[in-house]
């Protein structure tokens, strides 16, 4: 009897965490801004363009060449369904895209020094 | 060199010197070491510090450095090099603090560190790797499209067997846990760019350190087993794979992913239909309630929300299998130049790697010890890890490691070490494994190809005694 009283608590108790855990398991992303990111010329168009589907982050961890992200932006139009660009503004982003993350400022590269204050 | 000099002058503030360090290394590390250090790289690819560049250095990674006679010449030190992936700072008036975002998540591990929040990706560093089988909650995350409502019925959920096969199927989860004979194995799960922050020029994608990798307790069945059932034809050579993940653009007709896998690993005995992870039922974010396991391989074949595996006559042509996604060079190329779509092979097995578990990188350690105690795990895809070893001088010396069996095939080895060093100060431990056919992981990433797959470096980390 008090063994199946308390696998009845038990019970209980694990539907109870079980419903708590499926109600929060969405994931909302947090919105960016494009403050966020190196300014320069392009920089607001870039973001525009670059996060109806993925967050910018994902194109500033990047570090390219001008003709890497020219493939790049030829991908996202060509498979995965981004709008094709107007020349003009093509070379706006990739104007952007080439001097803010190229491959001299090395994508994911630096942390801070854990021995020294910051 | 001159002008590298003047540059590195000209920028640096002092606030800026890591930026700038990296910078500088990234474009040519001789010179970057004659400017920031005044060392000089001798014939032998030793550097030579002189007094003052080895006082200069010992600032910069905030010790002394007893093996400093050993460190190659335009090396980076750890310290001021490595860490997870931050958002690059650009040119010279651009911020230099790189920002860490953790994972916020329920329950999952607040260490975990976010690549990207749309799609969520989070990679696990590897000091949290320290567990035998990794828990749930420590489990890196990768997602290529929007991630699932959490299935209602279980149980319930379709799977499709066509193709090149003689009776189609339909099964539900259900249907294939009563009709199979389950089994329970703790495999490496290793998403297929692990490692590819550590390509020079940077490759493009989700900027993995080490931790795009865990070793869980998977339950379900053969794979192998079901596609018999099915019937594979002579002609059915190649699986491809589709899950019920939406498309990030919200174009329900572009499958996110589709990846397959050569026929006979779809036959290996440890190829899975998997529902259970760590004994408990698998977690939505993780593909549940069902996904593929194939361990060894790129992470993105184990499909995860699976519904439909089609058996096909030829590679598999999805999203995720052409141009240089999931692929490798046949001929080695030149780092950062354009690629020639011919020149691609599918990558298959992943490669030998190893990782210090313990200590964490940036562990201040007790003035006065004088013995190192390690710990780490290795693993190499396919195969299996022959020896681990460690060095605690830049590679001098290197120490052979306790290596354990593994419990079964595709589980980690974990390896423990103890090391003397002779004095405090700053030192990198290196690790490195050799595979069972004999492949060492080498000192940079190797063959550099666009989208930075088989980055498999010694793992270096940094720490302090004093
Ligand atoms: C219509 C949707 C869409 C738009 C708009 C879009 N992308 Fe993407 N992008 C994707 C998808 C889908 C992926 C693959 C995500 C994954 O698998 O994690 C991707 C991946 C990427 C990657 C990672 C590439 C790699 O090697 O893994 C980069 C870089 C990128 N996009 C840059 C851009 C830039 C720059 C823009 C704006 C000019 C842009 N994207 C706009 C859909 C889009």
């Amino acid at each position: 009897m008090i063994m199946i009283f308390r696998s009845f608590v038990l019970a209980l108790v694990v539907y109870g965490i079980a419903i708590t855990a499926s109600a929060q398991l969405a994931f909302n992303p947090r919105d960016e801004t494009p403050e966020e990111f190196p300014s320069g010329a392009g920089r607001d168009e870039t973001f525009y363009a670059c996060t109806a589907c993925h967050g910018f982050k994902l194109v500033a961890q990047q570090g390219m060449s001008r003709q890497r992200w020219d493939d790049t932006l030829t991908w996202m139009t060509e498979k995965q369904g981004m709008p094709e660009l107007e020349s003009e503004e093509r070379k706006i982003i990739l104007d952007y895209l080439e001097s803010t993350f190229s491959p001299k400022a090395p994508a994911g590269r630096s942390a801070p020094n854990p021995f020294l204050k910051q | 060199m001159i002008e590298c000099i003047k540059n590195y002058w000209e920028g640096s503030v002092a606030n800026k010197i890591e930026r700038s360090i990296a910078e500088l290394y990234s474009d040519d590390p001789e010179c970057a070491d004659a400017a920031v250090f005044g060392r000089k790289t001798n014939v032998d690819r030793r550097g030579f510090l002189s007094g003052a560049g080895l006082a200069a250095m010992g600032a910069a990674v905030g010790g002394a450095i007893p093996f400093a006679q050993n460190m190659p010449g335009g090396l980076i030190p750890a310290a001021l090099a490595q860490g997870q992936p931050a958002t690059p700072a650009a040119g010279p008036a651009a911020k230099p603090e790189p920002k860490t975002v953790y994972l916020s998540f329920p329950g999952k591990n607040d260490k975990l560190v976010v690549i990207g929040e749309k799609p969520l990706v989070a990679e696990t560093p590897e000091f949290l790797l320290d567990d035998d089988t990794t828990p749930i909650s420590k489990f890196y995350i990768r997602n290529n499209g929007q991630i699932p409502d959490t299935a209602k019925e279980p149980d319930k959920w379709k799977i499709s067997i066509d193709g090149e096969v003689n009776k189609p199927l339909e099964l539900t989860l259900g249907e294939i846990k009563a009709k199979f004979k389950s089994q329970t194995r703790r495999m490496v799960l290793e998403c297929g760019g692990n490692g590819r922050s550590f390509f020079t020029p940077p490759a493009s994608g989700n900027q993995w350190t080490n931790g795009g990798a865990g070793c869980a307790e998977w339950t379900g069945v053969r794979l192998g087993e079901v596609l018999k059932l099915a019937g594979v034809k002579p002609s059915g050579i190649y699986t491809a794979h589709y899950g019920s993940d939406l498309h990030l653009s919200g174009d329900a007709s572009k499958p996110t992913l589709s990846r397959g896998v050569r026929m006979p690993k779809a036959m290996d005995p440890d190829s899975m239909i998997v529902w259970a992870m760590n004994g408990e039922p698998l977690p939505n974010i993780h593909g549940g309630p069902v996904r593929l396991i194939y361990p060894g391989w790129a992470g993105s074949a184990s499909h995860k929300w699976v519904t439909k595996i089609t058996v096909r006559d030829k590679e598999h042509d999805g999203p995720g299998m052409t141009g240089t996604s999931y692929r490798l060079t046949i001929k080695p190329m030149v780092p950062g130049d354009k690629a020639d779509p011919k020149n691609f092979k599918i990558l298959e097995s992943m490669p030998v790697r190893s990782i210090i578990t313990s200590p964490a990188h940036g562990t201040k350690i007790a003035a006065g010890t004088r013995e190192l105690k390690l710990r780490g795990a290795a693993w190499a895809g396919d195969l299996a890890v022959n020896k681990v070893d460690i060095s605690v001088d830049f590679g001098s010396t290197w120490t052979q490691t306790q290596l354990s069996k593994p419990k079964n095939r595709f589980d980690w080895q974990r390896f423990t070490a103890s090391v003397k060093v002779p004095a405090d100060g700053y030192y990198e431990i290196w690790t490195r494994a050799t595979d069972s056919r004999g492949s060492m992981q080498p000192h940079v990433a190797p063959f550099w190809n666009p989208s930075g797959y088989g980055g498999n470096p010694m793992h270096r980390v940094a720490v302090l005694i004093g």
